[in-house]
């Protein structure tokens, strides 16, 4: 593994803010650390940097032990929220910091600075100062900064939080790309879902200081272990469930009048009887005016209030005393429902947590 | 503490910084502190002629504390809350007493109110005996409102125009704003701005000094203790007991506005405009501030015309021999050793004290609150104290070798630590960790990301540092009183010495000089931050 974190705990007072946790990042891959506010994420992050001390566990970086390595000594670069591009300096300065640092030649600086900042599309604009840049702008150089030492891991500190919400939606493309040209491991903070789900190769979510589930986007999005994974990765039904009875992949499951046999989580052991969470996502479901015929396990319900998002129409349905969130795509392309309803949802779309 | 050991210079840096420390701020204290020894201080204490000045010291303290903070506060919201007429004119005078040695206002009042003064003798025909408490309390009363209304301008014009905005909004008067929004948000920097203004007056010692009389206070006999009989025990135990007084208030400052000891009046605009005031009230502020600037204008222009004139106040033709004077021989020298002294000190002071805040803001070892405290603690210690600190703690036999002019530069440099500490501690903190870091994570090691990355960026704080310790090391007599040699001597020991030898005109001239190169380096550094002035209270 090329970072490999292993039990680290950091401890603020007597609180706790990193609990055990440990992870592995293979070379070349993007990981991304996601949770709310304070479940530690940004503190694992700075541990592998070097900005603090854990009290418990290792840091690998390519094979060596760091933790007694000074933060400048561990060949990891960081890209900060804010920047922090240093203001004094030109961006061409600041690009080559790292550069001049290393006491590389000023062929070689003035090569590698040039082709960098071309390479995040600022071309032209070594000569500038950083306050004279757009906040995208600035976040490139930011980039360019830590890309042009070829740090063995680039450590990014929610980078793109700081922008509006459509150059945010660029830049993370644009990163994407950079990341996989350059085949370097990227290690990304983020509270936000959809950043951490079209970036990442890997993701690992993180609450009240412990990694509550680690895998692919794919896997975190759809099978969740916990209720507050589901929660956190995007709107989601969860609905009290009982285990009827357990077969060999799949799991029969009641909840309230109705029963559905669905697929059975792996690695997860349910017995019959066992109180659980049904996991649906609002967009698995479709939605057709009362009487339609339906496909898979269908709800009838009515319609309690909705909302126009754009590119879909959210509807909470009242079935049986429960809402449920329920989105329509390309709402312009039929009428707008209203009254009573019929919600179908094929099976293999709902997902069991066992956790009541 | 861990991250300390990996990077072995950046730990040397920091134990050579804690040993200056130990060195210059602690070990000449503790020697004052613990000179008289236990049965010294049972002498001391029994022997009771503390009692006579320690009340005097709490008697003038109250006093002037009131009347100048009274008046302070009259100018201040005048300043920050009228739109009176004038405003830049008022806060040049208000400068004015900053830029120059307290002291020298008793020497103005000695010449408009003394016994051949030309208000007292030369208007009224009387020769009164103004020595004693109520020449104190004028003179201090004088000489510190102007440092009492920067703190108290301070404290006022922190309070958020916005939400007198919001109140005015809601529906309420003037007096109602500032009585249920505007002071009770100030009042932690009121008190802090009373607590620091008593700390000014009680370690004050030129004023009492030349205007007491048979009226001593503490500072002034802990001097006359060793000048006059080379009673050096008592001294250290009568200034240890001033330390008390001046640590207790510096302390309850402390707990009130967390420790910044130095106005710095940046010239910021408030964004938001204040609620205007009734226009009545706008009169009476401007009426107040102008009788106000003309005492100040009085106090110096009578210095002024004292050292342009041949024997003021009956001789009024015009000469520049006090100038010459001044400029020539010893006297030349003395001038030129508190430009020198105090440049030097105040550069060194200020980029010491520009690391140290680095050190202590930006580190994570242990210990650095000890640290901190350490290196605002000289803002608490009376510059007496700290000038018979240096004397008992350097000028021993084993030190000769040590230039005396050394020795002053030092003193400087230490008891002004605290003017650029904070100067730096306040620039660090509008500049993000994120700005260190980041140097560090490209590569950078913690003290070349400071030199390469933070000290370019704190260029306003060093500015500023090096500005106020100057004009408090051009003007500052308790300190080095104890300290210099015939060869050492600066100006405003000459000044003091000139008073004292009824040479009015020299002495007058030599303030001038000694005023004029504060003003010429706050001038150059207004110049250099762009209009931006910041000043520091200056102190006996």
């Amino acid at each position: 593994m090329h970072l490999r974190v292993s039990h680290i705990t950091k401890r603020f007072g007597s609180a706790a803010a990193v609990d055990d946790v440990s992870f592995d990042v293979p070379k070349g891959s993007f990981a991304t650390l996601l949770g709310p506010s304070g479940c530690g994420k940004t503190t694992t992050l700075r541990m592998i940097a070097g900005f603090y001390e854990p009290d418990a566990g290792d840091i690998e970086i390519g094979g060596r032990r760091v933790n007694d390595l000074p933060a400048h000594r561990r060949g990891t670069a960081m890209v900060f929220q804010d920047y922090a591009l240093f203001p004094h300096m030109t961006v061409y300065d600041n690009v080559a910091y790292g550069l001049r640092v290393a006491g590389r030649p000023r062929p070689e600086r003035d090569k590698r600075v040039n082709d960098t900042l071309t390479f995040v599309g600022l071309g032209g604009m070594g000569g500038r100062w950083p306050n004279q840049l757009s906040g995208g702008q600035q976040q490139r150089v930011a980039v360019a900064r830590a890309l042009v030492i070829e740090p063995q891991v680039l450590l990014l500190d929610e980078p793109l939080s700081n922008l509006d919400a459509k150059l945010r939606e660029q830049l993370r493309v644009e990163l994407r790309i950079l990341q996989r040209r350059l085949g370097m491991t990227f290690v990304y903070v983020t509270h936000d879902q959809d950043e951490a789900l079209s970036l990442s190769d890997w993701i690992a979510v993180m609450n009240a200081g412990k990694v509550e589930q680690a895998g692919t986007p794919w896997e975190i999005y759809y099978h969740p272990r916990t209720a507050f994974l589901a929660d956190f990765v995007g709107a989601v039904n969860l609905v009290p469930a009982r285990v009827e009875s357990v077969g060999d992949g799949s799991v029969t499951v009641s909840f309230g009048p109705h029963r559905a046999s669905v697929r059975r989580p792996v690695d997860v052991s349910l017995s019959t009887g066992q109180e659980v969470r049904l996991c649906m996502r609002p967009e698995s479901f479709t939605i057709a005016p009362a009487g339609a015929s339906a496909n898979g396990l269908a709800l009838s319900g009515t319609i309690a209030r909705r909302a126009f998002l754009g590119d879909t129409m959210r509807y909470w349905v009242k079935v049986d005393d429960r809402e449920w969130i329920v989105d329509q795509p390309d709402p312009g392309a039929t009428e707008t429902l209203d009254g009573a309803v019929l919600l179908s949802l094929r099976p293999e779309r709902v997902h069991v947590i066992a956790e009541s | 503490m861990r991250s300390l050991r990996r990077e072995p210079a950046l730990l040397l840096a920091l134990l050579a910084v804690v040993a200056l420390v130990l060195v210059f701020i602690v070990y000449p204290q503790v020697q004052v502190v613990v000179a008289p020894g236990s049965g010294g201080y049972a002498s001391f204490l029994e022997g009771g002629t503390w009692v006579t000045p320690f009340v005097h010291s709490l008697e003038v303290m109250a006093l002037s504390t009131t009347s100048a903070v009274l008046l302070g506060f009259v100018y201040a919201y005048a300043m920050v809350y009228s739109d009176m007429r004038w405003k830049p004119f008022f806060r040049l005078i208000g400068i004015l007493p900053l830029l120059s040695p307290p002291f020298v206002v008793a020497a103005s009042y000695i010449l408009l109110f003394g016994p051949r003064g030309i208000i007292t003798y030369g208007v009224f025909g009387q020769t009164p005996i103004i020595f004693g408490l109520l020449g104190i309390w004028g003179v201090q009363t004088i000489a510190f409102f102007p440092f009492a209304y920067q703190l108290i301008a301070d404290a006022l014009s922190r309070s958020d125009a916005r939400m007198e905005q919001a109140a005015r909004n809601l529906g309420a008067g003037p007096w109602r704003v500032f009585r249920t929004v505007t002071l009770p948000l100030s009042r932690p920097g009121l008190g802090a701005a009373i607590l620091t203004t008593a700390i000014y007056i009680v370690e004050d010692f030129g004023n009492p000094q030349l205007i007491g009389g048979q009226f001593t206070v503490l500072p002034t006999q802990a001097y006359n203790l060793i000048s006059g009989f080379g009673e050096f025990t008592s001294a250290a135990a009568v200034s240890t007991l001033l330390l008390l007084i001046a640590l207790a208030l510096y302390l309850a400052k402390i707990r009130l506005d967390g420790g910044r000891s130095f106005v710095t009046i940046s010239g910021r605009a408030s964004s938001m405009p204040r609620p205007p005031v009734p226009a009545v009230l706008s009169w009476a502020c401007f009426s107040g501030s102008l009788v106000l600037a003309g005492v100040i204008l009085m106090v110096y222009g009578t210095l002024l015309v004292s050292a342009l004139t041949v024997l003021f106040p009956i001789n009024l033709a015009p000469t520049a021999r006090h100038f010459t004077f001044v400029v020539t021989g010893s006297n030349g020298d003395a001038l030129r050793n508190t430009l020198v002294f105090s440049s030097v000190a105040a550069l060194v002071s200020a980029i010491f004290a520009l690391f140290a805040g680095w050190l202590v803001q930006r580190g994570d070892w242990p210990g650095r609150r000890v640290l901190d405290f350490l290196l605002i603690l000289p803002a608490a210690i009376p510059g007496i104290f700290f000038g018979i600190g240096y004397l008992t703690a350097f000028n021993q036999p084993w030190l000769d070798w040590v230039d005396r002019g050394a020795l002053i530069i030092l003193s400087m440099v230490f008891w002004n630590i605290p003017v650029g500490y904070q100067a730096a501690v306040a620039g660090l903190r509008q500049i993000d960790r994120s700005i260190d870091e980041a140097a560090t994570s490209l590569g950078a090691s913690r003290l070349r990301g400071f030199w390469d990355v933070v000290r370019p960026l704190l260029g306003g704080s060093l500015r500023v540092g090096f500005v106020t310790t100057f004009v408090r090391a051009v003007t500052t007599l308790s300190v080095v009183i104890f300290l210099f040699t015939p060869a050492t001597t600066v100006a405003t020991i000459r000044i003091y010495q000139l008073v004292n030898d009824l040479n009015w005109g020299g002495a007058t001239a030599f303030t001038v000089a000694d005023i004029s190169m504060a003003i010429a380096a706050l001038v150059i550094f207004a110049a250099l931050a762009r209009g931006r002035l910041a000043l520091g209270m200056a102190r006996g």
